[in-house]
């Protein structure tokens, strides 16, 4: 353990992913005693409305007045929120189902990878566009399109990792010894293939972001007060090109969320999966 | 297995998947809290006229009716009428269908242009300050969002330096259609004039679409190179004393290609995805921006008529790519 977390820190990108994210946790839990105008949330100021960048604020002001850089820690909240709620629940549905339909071969777990590939058929951007227009722009309803959507990714690489183990020696030797299915799966398969999962959770999580901020940006996110990072760009556009400020915080806060989730990711395939360590 | 029972068994998995993705849409578009009869109707419509609209779009029938009924007409080429545009859904794919096409083919041409030579240099310079930089670039491109890349793209070249047009696909009348790229159609027509248009209102959309996918390719591209070099039979190459740059012609360069080729329907994929949000910025005339409109003014007849060429297009994407995998390395078909 100690080895890996040495090997993790003599990544120098990893830690700079570490270092993104680390703030910004931070950033988003602090954020009501670190935004210089807590109240820019909900509040409009048309008298400062469309101000570019100063000492008073920041990063500008938006349409209603509202700070940028307030808006902006706030949205780090609903970003994260989001992005670690829907991976958490997509892991939940996607992990099970690949486990178990990769333990069993059997015309159930057929169908159950076959109900995956109908998702996997179409962008998962376009489903999720879908789903959450239905049931109406809210954050609950964001996570519920952006999880629906997601899951069968999971139930497919948690299922071709377990078919790739399931004739392994160690494995038939735990059933041999009359380990019943529920310990073989628990015990011995998902340890085992818990690797690929920890690497790809990080990078999902940044490209979960990369899809609510679409979903934001198209007006199905959170409703129009909260403060979305997607929904900021959306709303900046009939302000170019005057405001060019406008956009540019929000989206280069995504940009580095998502590096950062993607910077650690790396650095996790790196010390985690010895295929990817070939060669000098 | 070989190939043609391979592609006998995917081709039959084909019309289930299909079927259960329609399902998933038609389950979605019938729980809408919105009347689509009254959308369609309009808001001034009386109740007579919204009952009409019921009638003529079937919504007044149980559900299970309504999708049968839908089905039949799917199997007989008939995808409905678009309550939007007013026209049938199948002119409207296929007026959109060569947009969305012509704007792939161009950035995934761009992303290998730009990502298989910046890869195979990368592999070849492992550890050099050229592939640290290309690392750091190819990881920031996989995590741009690409409705705001697409935005400051905008903002500079159109809108600041004026060089590109802000949106659309090209100014006044298109070229007579052959095969509805426009860049080839003004090709054979001789009209330079469209051609340079066509190609200018191109160049932004593409090249939003493509970076993120040349990221994918150069990362794609060098771990083939990496691994191509470590291969045994490349040690052999060099103990036989062939020059460097002849075994990187032709042994590295085709080994690692194979790998690339493998992740092509990701990389396709990716693109289609990715043009549903380009296309809605650049105002696009392609499949994605007519998706995300029909859904967004709940025309679900027009939005599973989308998911159904969508999908049927991933699917046969999906099977030209294993067929080629299996062309290049026949070993994964044992």
């Amino acid at each position: 353990m100690t080895e890996l977390l040495r090997r993790f820190a003599r990544d120098r990108a990893a830690l700079f992913g570490l270092c993104i994210i680390g703030p910004l946790v931070l950033a988003a839990i602090f954020a009501p005693v670190l935004a210089p105008y807590p109240n820019d949330v909900v509040d409009f100021h048309l008298e400062r409305r469309l101000l570019p960048p100063s000492a008073d604020t920041l990063l500008g002001t938006d349409r209603m007045g509202g700070d940028i850089f307030s808006r902006l820690l706030f949205g780090a909240r609903t970003t994260l929120t989001l992005a670690g709620i829907t991976v958490g629940l997509a892991l939940l549905i996607g992990v099970p189902v690949g486990l178990i339909a990769g333990y069993y071969e059997n015309r159930a777990s057929e169908a159950l990878m076959r109900v995956t590939e109908i998702f996997l058929a179409v962008p998962q951007i376009v489903l999720a566009i879908a789903i959450a227009q239905t049931l109406g722009p809210s954050l609950r309803n964001a996570i519920l399109a952006l999880t629906l959507t997601y899951w069968p990714f999971w139930a497919r690489l948690v299922y071709a990792e377990t078919r790739s183990i399931r004739n392994e020696v160690f494995i038939e030797s735990a059933i041999a010894l009359g380990a019943s299915p529920w310990r073989v799966v628990v015990l011995h398969i998902l340890p085992a293939i818990a690797s690929p999962i920890i690497v790809r959770t990080s990078i999902g999580i940044g490209a979960t972001i990369l899809t609510a901020a679409t979903l934001g940006f198209l007006g199905l996110g959170p409703p129009p007060t909260a403060p979305e990072w997607g929904r900021m760009i959306a709303e900046s556009r009939e302000h170019l090109p005057e405001a060019w400020w406008y956009a540019l915080a929000p989206g280069l806060a995504i940009f580095l969320t998502v590096l950062g989730f993607n910077l650690v990711g790396d650095g996790f395939r790196d010390i985690l999966d010895p295929r990817s360590r070939r060669g000098p | 297995m070989n190939w043609l029972s391979m592609v006998a068994n995917r081709l039959l998995w084909v019309i289930p998947t299909l079927f259960g993705l329609l399902a998933i849409v038609f389950v979605l578009s019938r729980v809408v809290p919105v009347d689509p009869a009254h959308l369609a109707a309009g808001e001034q419509a009386s109740a007579e006229q919204v009952q009409r609209m019921r009638e003529r779009f079937g919504f007044n029938k149980p559900l299970p009716v309504q999708f049968a009924s839908y089905l039949r007409d799917v199997a007989s080429g008939n995808l409905g009428t678009s309550m939007y545009t007013q026209r049938p859904i199948v002119d409207d794919l296929a007026s959109r269908l060569p947009a969305t096409l012509e704007l792939i083919f161009t950035a995934l041409l761009l992303a290998t242009l730009i990502g298989i030579p910046l890869g195979v240099l990368c592999g070849l310079r492992r550890h050099s300050w050229l592939d640290h930089l290309l690392r750091v670039i190819s990881v920031s491109g996989l995590a741009v969002a690409s409705f705001w890349l697409a935005m400051q793209l905008q903002l500079l070249f159109s809108m600041r330096l004026g060089w590109l047009p802000l949106a659309g696909r090209i100014e006044g009348f298109p070229p007579d259609t052959v095969t509805g790229f426009l860049l080839l159609d003004a090709l054979i027509g001789g009209e330079a004039e469209l051609f340079s248009s066509a190609a200018q209102h191109l160049a932004l959309p593409a090249l939003t679409l493509a970076l993120p996918a040349a990221a994918s390719v150069v990362r794609f591209m060098r771990n083939g190179v990496i691994g191509a070099i470590n291969s045994p039979s490349v040690t052999y190459q060099a103990a036989m004393g062939f020059p460097p740059w002849l075994i990187v012609w032709k042994y590295v360069l085709r080994l690692a290609l194979s790998t690339t080729v493998t992740q092509l329907g990701l990389i396709l994929g990716f693109l289609l995805a990715g043009a549903v949000v380009v296309e809605t910025v650049f105002d696009w005339p392609g499949l994605g921006g007519y998706a995300v409109r029909s859904i967004l003014q709940s025309d679900y007849n027009a939005v599973m008529g989308f998911t159904l060429c969508t999908g049927a297009l991933v699917l046969v994407i999906n099977l030209l790519v294993d067929l080629l995998q299996m062309a290049i390395d026949p070993r994964g078909s044992a």
